[in-house]
């Protein structure tokens, strides 16, 4: 350690210096890793897609259309539509923007939601946006496998649901409305059921454009 | 001290989270389950030995006077690396689940602790096996009250469910206030084995507490 009374110049020359290599270093690694970020970013849009739409064997993701703030995906088979999934960005997520995808099959109704990119409090408001499947041990030792969507009773309870062009939007129970929500996480289910109500109402607007224009 | 030595001290003897008591923030906020308990600890544990190894390395050429912003600066590059090499490559639910407490590594006082008390007053390879040592007691208490709470809350270890059916889930285990029981309560059943093997060999013994003797920051307590 050297005394206290050193130059400024030196103070400033070590802390710049310093600095400049921790810059490099972080240039560095952001350069190794940007690709593999962007892969595995893609790897979960496409595995999410996959997850909300019907089979299809267009590839959805090089139609895509924005409406309303709204992306709208379509899956065909044999040319044929056979859904659509809307993904929208809220930004009124407790923490950050809240991505949320919602399957609609071709009259608007909701057939699956899910949760792709969120930063809510972790115990709180990922309860109500993480899909997680729940493994036992027995089932484990058995070799036993489930496929399929891992259940959330929050995102569950829009399967079914429909929205008009013009409706008022759907609310959680406390703001009046008949959406449950998470005890101690409002804030995240009210963001995640407006988020939804905005993909229903958007479909519902664009409908005939969205059909039309995917012949 | 040999170089096992500042390896073990780690895991035991100072654990950061029941003896040194620091990284109370992420020790309380993550560990609601095992796996984020032990992907924080991790993530830690490559922060510290990296920031260590480069602070020992520039200890003698740093003025005093600007030391802290030049630990900090080392510290948060340290801490984007690990949070892009998360990006990319960590399961993407381990991501989500740490979320902002990755980033806040960089202000968690273990590290910025043991580079004052320990990084930039000892050689390279002590200072890389303290951080390491560090951060596998980090690691293993993290995981340990992660195990526990996980277990207590939805009756699963590691997300695998031990008891078939359980679905009565104990929400005050997964929530922070069950975190501060939980760690309240482990403390005090280290101080009560501490005390009772001391009273044992006949040595007088005084509870880790938040005062200086426990601290290592400054020379206040070592007169």
């Amino acid at each position: 350690m050297s005394n206290d009374d050193v130059k400024l110049s030196r103070l400033v020359l070590s802390l710049g210096l310093i600095s400049c290599f921790a810059t490099g270093l972080m240039v560095w690694v952001f350069v190794i890793t940007e690709a593999p970020i962007s892969a595995a970013q893609q790897r979960k849009n496409t595995a999410a897609l996959s997850q909300v739409l019907p089979a299809f064997d267009n590839q959805p993701t090089k139609e895509a259309v924005t409406l309303g703030g709204v992306t709208f995906y379509a899956a065909r088979k044999g040319g044929q539509i056979t859904g659509f999934a809307g993904e929208t960005i809220t930004t009124k997520g407790y923490a950050g923007e809240v991505n949320v995808l919602a399957g609609l099959k071709p009259d608007g109704t909701i057939t699956t939601v899910l949760v792709t990119k969120q930063s809510e409090t972790p115990g709180l408001g990922t309860v109500v946006a993480e899909r997680v499947r729940e493994k036992t041990l027995s089932g484990i030792l058995a070799g036993k496998k489930e496929t399929g969507l891992p259940p959330n009773p929050i995102l569950d309870q829009f399967n079914g649901m429909k929205a008009e062009a013009g409706q008022t939007p759907w609310a959680v129970k406390k703001d009046g409305g008949s959406l449950d929500a998470i005890t101690g996480a409002t804030i995240t289910s009210r963001a995640v059921g407006g988020a939804v109500f905005t993909i229903a109402e958007a479909f519902a607007q664009n409908k005939e454009q969205l059909l039309k224009e995917n012949k | 001290m040999s170089l096992f030595k500042e390896l073990t001290k780690g895991i035991i003897r100072e654990n950061p989270t029941f003896v040194l008591m620091l990284g109370m923030c992420p020790t309380l906020a993550v560990t609601n389950n095992a796996v984020n308990g032990c992907s924080m600890g991790l993530a830690t544990l490559f922060v510290l030995a990296g920031s260590n190894m480069v602070i020992s390395l520039v200890r003698n050429v740093v003025p005093k006077k600007v030391r802290i912003p030049c630990y900090v600066v080392v510290i948060a590059a340290f801490v984007t690396v690990v949070d892009l090499l998360m990006q990319a490559y960590a399961p993407s639910a381990i991501y989500e689940a740490l979320g902002i407490f990755i980033p806040l590594i960089v202000v968690n006082c273990i590290v910025l602790g043991r580079a004052e008390a320990f990084a930039c007053k000892n050689g390279i390879l002590a200072s890389i096996a303290d951080g390491i040592g560090m951060g596998i007691g980090f690691t293993l208490s993290l995981t340990v009250i992660g195990g526990i709470r996980e277990f207590l809350s939805t009756g699963s270890l590691f997300q695998i469910k031990l008891i078939e059916g359980w679905t009565h889930s104990f929400m005050l285990m997964g929530q922070a206030p069950g975190g501060f029981i939980l760690l309240g309560i482990l403390l005090a059943l280290i101080n009560w084995n501490n005390s009772r093997k001391a009273k044992k060999e006949g040595r007088s013994w005084t509870p880790p507490g938040l005062d200086c003797r426990q601290c290592n920051l400054c020379d206040l307590g070592k007169k």
